[in-house]
Parts: C-alpha cells; structure tokens; sequence
C-alpha cells in the first residue's frame, strides 16, 4: 500500500486530535439535544455507551493491527463466530461459561496466528489474507452449527453483556479496563513500542534486532482474541444467537481507528482516538437515526465525515 | 527478454492453480467438462474480470480503490431505471449516462487523492460508502428493468457457435493488454508504480497519470455494472459490495503486486476463472454452502500462498 506522504508523528498534534475528537463527541450530544429532547437523557446515553463498548473494544484488536501497517478483516466474521459459539456452549448454563470463555478466546487467538502466519512469513499482503481468513472463519462457524443458530446465553454472561455495574452499564467498565491495559501496554511495554517502530520503519526494526515477524503474528492473535471476546459479550446482550451480527463491526472499527487519527501506513496513533472515534461513529449513527434518516443518508453522512477527518489530518506536505 | 521471463515467472503459478483445478474438476465429475457448463463460467466471470482490471489500473501505482463496489452498484441502478426501449438514442444514452458516472466518480477520486496527497485507503473508504448511499437512495429495493433484446445480444452466440461472453472477455483482454504495453500512458503507470520520483524525474506527469489510473478504474467498473444489470435483467443497488474485496483479491493472485509496478492484466483473468471454479465445482459435486465456504477460503489463502508473495519472486529485490 501506498506510504502517505505526511502522517501524524509528533505527540502535540496527538493530543490536539484527541481533544478535537471529543469536542466533537460533546458537539453531537447537544445538537442531538437540540433536535431530539431527550437524546442526551442518562438513559439514551447509557444504550450508546453501552454499544460503543461493543465497538471499543473490538476496536483494540484493528488499532493494534493497523499500527504494525496491517489491517484486519476478519473482526466481523470472528465477532460473529463469538457470539454463536458462546450461545451454542453455554446452552443458558452458568456451569459451562468459563470452559466457553476459554475456548472461544483459543479458537480467535487460531485464526489470528494463521492471518499473523500469512501476512508475517508467507509475505502475503493483510488485505487479501484476512479477507480469506474471514470467508475460512464464516465456513467453520456455519458448518459447527449446521446453518441454524441454536443455545442461549447464561445468566452471568447476559450480566456482563446487558447488566448494570454501580449505575453504568457493566460492558462500559470492561471496556474502560480493557482500554487502561491496551493504553499502557502500547506505551510502556517493550512489546508495546515494538509495535511502532515495526509500523514505523520495518527495515530499520530488523536491524535493531526486533523480531518483526513474531510482532505480527502477535498483533493478529491479540486483534482474533478481543474480536472473539466481543462476540462472546454481544452473546450476553442478545441473549440469542444470529448470523451475521458481526457483519458492521469491521467496517466500524477501521473508521474508529481513522477517525481516531491512527495512520493507515503504521506507526504513529494510539487506542485513546481510536476509543473516541468509536464513540463519534456510533453516536452520529444513533443521531441520523432519531432524525429518521434513511440508510442512504446515513451512510453518505457517515463517508462525508471520514473525508471531512482526512482533510483535517493529512494537510498538504509543505516542502 | 529477460521481462518476458519474469512476467512467464509471475503469470504462470496462476495458470498453472487454474488449470490443476480445471483438471481436478473434471476428473471428478466429467459434466463440469460440458461445452453448456464453460460457457456458464465465461458469462459469470466477466463482472470480477472487469472490476479486478479496475482495481489493477490503481494497485500498478501503489494505490488501492475501494470504491469499485460502490461505482458497480451505481452504475447497475441507473442502467436499470434508464428507459429501456432500446432503439436510436435511447440505446446511445444507455451506453454513455452509466460510464460517464464511473469515470466522473474515478477522477473525483484521483483528483482528492492526488492533489492533496491523502491516503487512497481511507479516500475511497469513504468515497465508497458515500456512493453506496446514492445507490440506495436512487433505488432502496432492487428492482427496474432491461431490455430484452440487450439480455438476448449478451448472453447470445454469434453466427450460433461462439459465445457473446468469450468475445467480450477477449475484447477487454486485449483492450487493456495494448493499453498497458503499447501506449505511452500504460507504460507511465509501471514507471509511476516502480518508483514515483525518477518517475517524476524523468519527466513523467505523475499527477495526471495518477488521476488516470483511478478514472479507469471507475470506467471499468461502470462496465461491470452495466453488465451485472443486463444479466440480471434489473438493478440491485447491493450488487457491488463484494467487488470491492473480490476486486483485490483477483488482482493480487493474478499476481499484481499491491506495492505497484508489477502484474498486469494476463494474470487476472486466470484469477477471476479461479474465484469461478471453485464456485462451480463445488456446487456440481453438491457441497453444501458451509463446506463451500471453508474450502473456498482455503484454496484462496492456498493460491495467495503460492502466486501473491509481496515481494514477489526473488528474481527481483525491490526495497521496501
């Protein structure tokens, strides 16, 4: 893919992007107001808080990704895949949720090492190969259950998913959590850094004695990880199992990732824009929605405002 | 000579998938070897034929376009909902409105990414998503028509023996192959594709050339679109959504090189005849639709695997 000429670098312009973002996000609260009495209610912003998590923390996964200069694919489909799984092994039994839990997480984290494998030691490029991956994932899901979705989620499980923890709902806390532990373990960890200075310059990485290659397949299986994880808490949500409940997420997580101010090309970003994008697309969807506009509008609004964020990022290189 | 050999090094692993699974299927189940059952395959393919060639104009420069989808699924609304009495202008109209919205789209494109040097991804991302809107907004439910005779002309034999689709196919193989090879433009996009400033050093316009690149890709993803509709014989605005992947994947196993400068459009039609075997195969020997699926991502992951490494074959060291 094409290396853009001018990227976000410096930590300055990062933090300006982080407080526009959630400028923004307060601006959309207020002309929702404004339009709709009511939408920034407690109860109506709880039901967006509540989604956004869903988006958030799938979101870890393509933030991730996309800082090694990857992109990932497969969300939906494993999202998907998740939250079958998690109907299916649960069966509304509280007794079968840990052995559940463990086992989808294992099962992302697979067709996350073979995307990692594919785009790391088969040289294949991340688009194509998480594309395939996502059909591979699609088949596995549909052949385990037969083309019927079947089982209900447990009690606990629909706690995590639709409950309320001290007045929030309990899908926020996770989230924030899920947020502190990816925030420092980009910026304090050694694996952390590794990550951006493969994004950043991958020849320069091999020589400092980084193992690229382990890197990538690492950035995949944690994205396959919190994409499954996902689909097993949307399981308490629904509380029933459907296809094709993952099919959005991958498009809304890569616009979280560059509405958050992460360069496509790698290296420079971070999960903190990545979180408020989650919250600007998820929030201006519930907004045209409540206005009642049709999905045509919402996806040209949706398109226009991905172009309006380009233009704030990438201003002309002055040379 | 030695380009004719590194293109016979990445051409040949595509044909080389593409015959063994041809063979592997009709061993299986000789009714695949059918004439009736070929000439099935050559009017399927022709969509993903077209919408990989546009996705290849762009990927030879180091861009992406993500747009096809969108443009297909534009382009299939309007030709449907255009009158369709096909007789003098309305036949003219019919053939100009829908290609001049895809090449309208594609220089809007070209120009947004050119001009200010954003990144083509996140562009077309965008771009694609604002046209799937119109789409929907022109024509929410799939519905319009076609007319008759353009349904008879394109799924029709000519003088009774050949296919209207295979002439098609060749057409627009040769079509793009001189564009490529023997125009100054074609060769532009290699230059352009290897490395931008001694592109630009030696004179190239490589903004021109640039905004070029995605107008083709808009134009032949209008023909998809166009094409879609007559054998469907009305509009979907959905219709596109699968190119835009499809689109890529076809280009990358047909061995273009997502980093520019290498492929070209012999491999893409031994790619496209891949994503259509499978399909066919699979539903002949009456696979059900979930082992299709896993086998389908298989086989794909298996020729990525084996005619789309990055950085090509080691014949040639391109720094990163």
């Amino acid at each position: 893919m094409k290396l853009p000429k001018s990227t976000i670098r410096d930590t300055g312009t990062q933090q300006k992007i982080i407080l526009l973002l959630f400028a923004i996000i307060i601006g959309l609260f207020i002309i929702g107001e404004l339009i709709s009495p009511g939408f920034s209610s407690f109860k109506h912003f709880k039901d967006v808080v509540r989604t956004v998590s869903f988006v958030g923390v799938s979101a870890v996964g393509q933030t991730l990704v996309i800082l090694t200069g990857g992109i990932d694919l497969t969300i939906g489909s494993l999202i998907t895949m998740g939250q079958i799984f998690g109907c299916l092994f649960v069966k509304g039994d509280d007794a079968n949720l840990l052995w559940a839990f463990l086992s989808i997480l294992v099962l992302g984290g697979i067709f996350g090492i073979i995307s990692g494998v594919g785009v790391s030691y088969l040289k294949i490029s991340p688009l194509v190969m998480t594309l395939a991956v996502s059909s591979l994932v699609d088949g596995v899901t549909l052949l385990v259950i037969n083309g019927a979705p079947k089982g209900v989620a447990s009690p606990i499980l629909e706690k995590l998913g639709a409950g309320m923890t001290w007045g929030l709902p309990t899908m926020m806390w996770i989230w924030i959590g899920i947020s502190i532990i990816t925030i420092v373990f980009l910026r304090k960890t050694i694996i952390g850094r590794q990550i951006y200075y493969v994004g950043t310059n991958v020849t320069a990485a091999k020589f400092s004695g980084i193992k690229i290659n382990k890197v990538r397949v690492l950035v995949y299986v944690l994205s396959g990880i919190c994409s499954a994880l996902t689909g097993l808490l949307l399981a308490g949500n629904t509380s029933r199992a459907f296809l094709d409940i993952g099919k959005e997420y991958t498009m809304w997580t890569i616009t979280a990732v560059v509405i958050g101010g992460t360069s496509m090309a790698g290296g420079s970003g971070g999960y903190l824009g990545t979180a408020a994008g989650a919250f600007i697309i998820i929030t201006l969807e519930g907004l045209l929605t409540v206005v009642n506009i049709p999905e045509a509008g919402r996806k040209i609004a949706m398109g226009l405002i991905i172009l309006i964020m380009i233009m704030i990022y990438y201003r002309r290189d002055r040379r | 000579m030695f380009e004719r050999r590194r293109n016979l090094l990445i051409y040949l692993p595509v044909y080389i998938v593409a015959v063994s699974i041809y063979l592997i299927a009709g061993i299986l189940q000789p009714r695949f070897l059918s004439w009736n059952n070929n000439v099935n395959l050559f009017t399927r393919i022709v969509p993903l034929l077209l919408a990989g060639i546009a996705q290849m104009f762009v990927l030879l420069t180091g861009g992406i376009d993500l747009s096809v989808g969108s443009v297909i699924g534009l382009t299939n609304v309007v030709a449907a909902l255009l009158p369709f009495v096909d007789t003098g202008w309305n036949i003219v109209l019919w053939l100009i409105i829908p290609p001049m919205i895809g090449l309208a789209i594609g220089l809007c494109n070209g120009f947004i990414i050119s001009r200010w040097e954003f990144p083509p991804f996140i562009v077309t991302l965008a771009t694609n998503t604002v046209w799937s809107g119109f789409a929907l907004l022109i024509m929410d439910v799939p519905g319009g028509k076609i007319s008759m005779n353009l349904y008879r002309a394109i799924t029709g034999k000519l003088f009774s023996l050949i296919p209207v689709p295979l002439i098609l196919i060749m057409a627009i193989i040769s079509i793009t192959y001189l564009i490529l090879r023997h125009t100054v433009f074609g060769r532009s996009i290699y230059a352009l594709g290897g490395n931008k400033n001694i592109a630009r050093e030696s004179g190239i316009r490589v903004e021109r050339i640039e905004v070029a690149t995605y107008a083709m890709s808009g134009l032949f993803a209008s023909f998809a679109g166009m094409y879609l509709s007559v054998i469907m014989i009305s509009g979907d605005p959905l219709v596109g959504e699968p190119y835009v992947m499809n689109s890529i994947a076809v280009a990358v196993i047909g061995g273009v090189a997502l980093s520019g400068g290498r492929g070209g459009v012999q491999g893409i039609l031994g790619a496209a005849y891949i994503f259509y075997l499978i399909d066919n195969i699979l539903n002949l020997l009456g696979v059900s639709t979930f082992y299709q699926y896993v086998a389908k991502g298989l086989i794909i992951i298996l020729a990525l695997a084996i005619t789309s490494r990055e950085k090509g074959l080691p014949l040639r060291i391109k720094a990163k």
